[in-house]
């Protein structure tokens, strides 16, 4: 299927009408999402052109059809956060990020399905069912952004917006043979944006293509007033990029933890390896030892913040439904309504916030995340990290669920760049019995420049862009 | 000394223009319920705060007048309990869980009227924290309403929370140290006392060394006394007759006078204290320029300036109580008024008059002006008039209409005195006849009748002309009686 960059090319020469390219994505939509679950909320395509025709000539996204995860606020769609507790929630505003997308011309035909409150690898554990595999329907399509990269995989819109809090952006995309950049952390603002671990997420453009990220990265980019914890600067420029010489690349390869990927995963990152040893890049062998002990400091802060930040959820303001006799009652019933993974969160998060396990577990995970960055931050200016985005293929709907620990340590990878609060853009490499293989590259602060212009080359390199799933 | 008190203060920033986080509004009086909210302080999901620059401002020229160690950065940090008018249910706040407070710790030096000593009680820190929402009960308060109102209007406006050391030794210092603290406060404009609900007490009380109970909800700087003063008397009698003071929490129920247990799981909470993460800790440095420019003015510098030009200690802590009239004595002063002729005129005659009539003394537009207070000084100076013809006379006609101009007010013209004598002796003849028995004092009531028909007349008259013509007539023996 054509990038955005085509799409806009054709259009800009009036040799190829807008109508056709929506219409294409309503017939892909017609056809996959009743098999797919991608979308929570969806606009029919008569609305959307009628959005189109208000909105010509808008911007750099005019005409182009942007699906946006369901944790972002919407004030004309429900934001659901893929929970019953906000089962009929419509935000009174906008997310910034969607503001900047209205104000570029860009058209949000709907709302997309995740993990209840972004809190899963593999969009099993929505509300709202879960969102399955367009290149394999008893496959997950990875979590929790799995509904954007599902909709980006079958053609059922242009670009997608997703959340990234510890790899749920870049493994959906990962699954689904597409594109996910999670930025530094500060550079998208995050106001609209549901919380589930607010000092590791960030708001990640998702897409079929490295030039599609680069485009809505650039505009969803810069210093909001309505975000303390933005960096303070402007859009950043990714559009006139040009791939990099694959000649000057320096790539460092963490050894010990790319071993403990399944191996049709390990033989993919090995063959994308020395291709990229074929070409004349530069590899160095690394060992990032605190691996696993990464993991552990991850779940530690995102499970504190996480069982903070929905400590909101009483009832009371939204949803507006009556339902317990006194107060106490009513909160116990509307947090009732939590799924079992959430609430499994919460009472974790508790008790690492809980006196006399406080130092122990919260204290000692913001000690380590630390000494991972200081770690890290030696590295990326040297080098690029390369690593798999999943060290297992995707796994079968219902495999995982039951076993949270297997299911956490589906993160491992990636939980590395948003720890560190740094740059990460992961991409198809291969396939493995028709099962899409991911892998991604990390640099210092604000090196996402840096990450575009390799992205471009290495997109050359696997001809793995604007791919469309035919299973269904 | 057996009584131990430490206070926790709570102030809200009325005068800060926003919330601490939005730009709602700090002051929400007289609003509509649940009119003065935005995504941010509804709590709302996805929404942000973001620190605003007025309260910070406001809360280091807080800090910086208790003469407090500043910290380098301020962290918030978020501390958690479930209640109906908190809509996040956690209240950021600064201290605990790894929070840096905009106060380190410092001291207040203050006057205490009762002893006219300087006190200086030490502060432990000030912590700058967003207010909850208001439930309103309905029906029998509390305990027997069936239902309760929730007013968002208050939710997210600043709050200082000054903490002391337990030096306080009796109730009544206790009450004094926060009405000095409210009064600075409120000359750096950060506060206005006196709307309804900008500031709260809890107190720490303990005796003989004893556990130390802590009483919630005093609401005025009056019932933060009674409330001590019972607490005292209660522990008192509690261990003169064999018992043991716990260490409790307790209630203060200002209709009936007495402090009363809370329920034991209101108690005790765990509050689950971590660092805000959507707020980066905010360096002071970039505002001390700002808040530096709001310390010109403290009560106890004007006080010690009033004490210099020699006005008496009653008045010049009168005048400091009730800033409009400290501003008119200080800019009748320039105008060639006499500062403690003023200061009379101001501290006592005025202000009592003002206070007769009802009139709310913190509105600017209820004192004359300076140039008519100077002119009336003026006046008094050259003799023209005199102090008691304009305390009886030119003030409460002022305090009625402060707009009057002197012209307005003062006697058309001169009373003759010779006349004016010859009438008043002829009016007071048993009074002549006593005086002339030799009961002197009776030529002041002779005086009096005089003074009072000049002014019936509209007329001015200085006291002493007329005693001499009285004395003159009475000594020349043209009387019949």
């Amino acid at each position: 299927m054509m990038t955005v960059t085509e799409k806009l090319r054709l259009i800009s020469k009036e040799s190829a009408d807008i109508i056709d390219f929506i219409e294409e994505i309503f017939n892909n939509i017609k056809r996959c999402e009743p098999k797919v679950n991608a979308y929570i909320s969806l606009d029919s395509m008569e609305i959307a052109i009628e959005r189109l025709m208000n909105s010509m000539d808008k911007g750099k996204l005019s005409g182009i059809l942007v699906a946006v995860k369901d944790n972002i606020s919407t004030m004309y769609m429900p934001t659901t956060a893929g929970s019953k507790v906000l089962y009929d929630y419509v935000p009174p505003f906008d997310a910034t990020v969607v503001e900047r997308i209205k104000k570029d011309g860009g058209i949000i035909i709907g709302k997309t399905n995740l993990d209840e409150f972004a809190m899963g690898s593999t969009t099993e554990l929505s509300a709202f069912g879960p969102t399955r595999n367009p290149w394999n329907l008893e496959r997950v399509a990875g979590g929790s952004s799995g509904g954007s990269a599902a909709a980006l995989a079958y053609g059922g819109c242009d670009i997608a917006l997703g959340s990234d809090t510890g790899g749920s952006a870049r493994l959906p995309a990962s699954y689904t043979a597409t594109y996910s950049l999670k930025p530094t952390y500060g550079l998208v603002s995050r106001y609209g944006l549901i919380p589930y671990a607010n000092s590791l997420e960030q708001i990640s453009p998702m897409a079929r293509s490295v030039e599609d990220l680069a485009l809505l990265l650039e505009i969803i980019s810069g210093w909001d007033k309505k975000d303390a914890t933005t960096l303070g600067l402007k859009r950043i420029k990714l559009t006139d990029i040009s791939p990099a010489d694959l000649k000057e690349l320096r790539i460092c390869i963490p050894l010990n933890l790319i071993d403990i990927a399944e191996k049709e995963v390990k033989r993919e990152i090995w063959r994308f390896i020395k291709r990229l040893e074929t070409e004349g890049s530069r590899i160095d062998e690394i060992d990032l030892a605190w691996g696993k002990e990464a993991l552990s400091a991850y779940y530690t802060i995102a499970l504190a913040e996480a069982s903070s930040n929905l400590s909101r959820y009483d009832g009371i303001l939204y949803p507006t439904e009556n339902l317990g006799k006194n107060y106490r009652n009513h909160v116990l019933l509307a947090r009732k309504k939590f799924g079992f993974e959430v609430k499994r969160r919460i009472l974790l998060g508790t008790f690492i916030l809980s006196e006399g396990y406080k130092d122990r577990y919260y204290v000692m995970a913001a000690r380590l995340r630390r000494l991972v960055r200081e770690n890290l931050m030696k590295l990326v200016t040297k080098c690029l990290i390369v690593l798999p985005t999943s060290p297992t293929l995707p796994p079968r709907i219902g495999e995982k669920i039951k076993d949270p620990i297997t299911l956490y340590a589906l993160d491992i990878y990636n939980i590395i760049a948003n720890l560190a609060g740094i740059p990460a853009i992961s991409f198809p490499i291969g396939f493995s019995s028709g099962l899409p293989i991911g892998a991604q590259l990390m640099t210092e602060p604000l090196g996402e420049r840096k990450l575009i212009a390799a992205g471009l080359s290495i997109e050359e390199l696997t001809g793995l862009r604007g791919m469309v799933a035919d299973a269904c | 000394m057996h009584v131990k008190i430490g206070l926790e203060v709570h102030v809200q920033l009325t005068e800060s223009r926003t919330k601490l986080f939005c730009g709602c509004k700090a002051n929400y009086r007289g609003m509509k319920p649940n009119t003065n909210v935005c995504p941010v302080c509804l709590g709302l999901p996805g929404a942000l705060p973001v620190p605003q620059k007025d309260p910070l401002i406001l809360g280091i020229a807080s800090s910086i007048v208790m003469n407090c160690r500043l910290p380098g950065k301020v962290v918030f940090t978020r501390k958690h309990y479930f209640y109906p008018d908190l809509p996040k249910n956690y209240q950021i706040t600064q201290y605990k869980g790894y929070g840096t407070p905009i106060c380190l710790g410092g001291s207040l030096r203050y006057l205490d009227p009762d002893e006219w000593e300087w006190r200086e009680v030490r502060i432990s820190r000030i912590n700058l924290e967003e207010d909850p929402g208001r439930s309103v009960y309905e029906e029998g308060g509390i305990m027997r309403s069936k239902y309760v109102l929730i007013d968002l209007n208050r939710s997210g406006v600043p709050l200082l929370e000054i903490v002391t050391e337990p030096v306080l030794k009796s109730a009544r210092e206790a009450r004094r140290f926060v009405e000095a603290l409210l009064l600075t406060l409120e000359y750096i404009g950060v506060t206005n006392p006196r709307l309804e609900g900008a500031f709260r007490a809890d107190a720490n009380v303990s005796i003989y060394g004893g556990e130390r109970v802590e009483i919630k909800n005093i609401g005025s700087t009056l019932d933060l006394e009674k409330a001590i003063n019972y607490e005292i008397l209660r522990q008192e009698k509690l261990i003169e007759f064999g018992g043991k003071v716990i260490r409790e929490t307790r209630h203060w129920d200002p209709i009936k006078g007495v402090t009363r247990p809370l329920r034991h799981k209101e108690e005790e909470s765990e509050y689950l204290y971590m660092p805000e993460p959507d707020i980066p800790p905010v360096p002071i440095e970039p505002l001390m320029k700002e808040a530096m420019a709001r310390l010109k003015e403290t009560p106890w510098r004007r006080f010690e300036e009033l004490s210099s030009m020699g006005i008496p200690r009653e008045q010049a802590w009168s005048l400091i109580q009730t800033r409009p009239a400290l501003e008119l004595l200080l800019m009748a002063i320039p105008l060639g008024g006499d500062p403690i002729l003023l200061a009379k005129l101001i501290a006592i005659d005025l202000k009592g008059e003002l206070k007769k009539a009802g009139r709310n003394l913190y509105h600017r537009d209820n004192w004359p002006s300076p140039k008519t207070l100077a002119q009336i000084s003026k006046l008094i100076d050259v003799g023209s008039i005199n102090y008691d013809y304009v305390k009886l006379n030119v003030i409460p006609k002022l305090a009625s209409n402060p707009i009057l101009s002197l012209e307005e007010i003062l006697p058309k013209g001169k009373a003759n005195p010779k006349k004016l004598a010859i009438i008043a002796v002829n009016l007071s003849r048993k009074a002549v006849k006593d005086y002339l028995k030799g009961r002197k004092r009776a030529l002041e009531y002779i005086v009096g009748v005089g003074v009072s028909m000049a002014l019936s007349k509209g007329l001015s008259i200085d006291p002493r002309e007329i005693r001499n013509e009285i004395l003159k007539l009475l000594k020349s023996n043209k009387i019949n009686i």
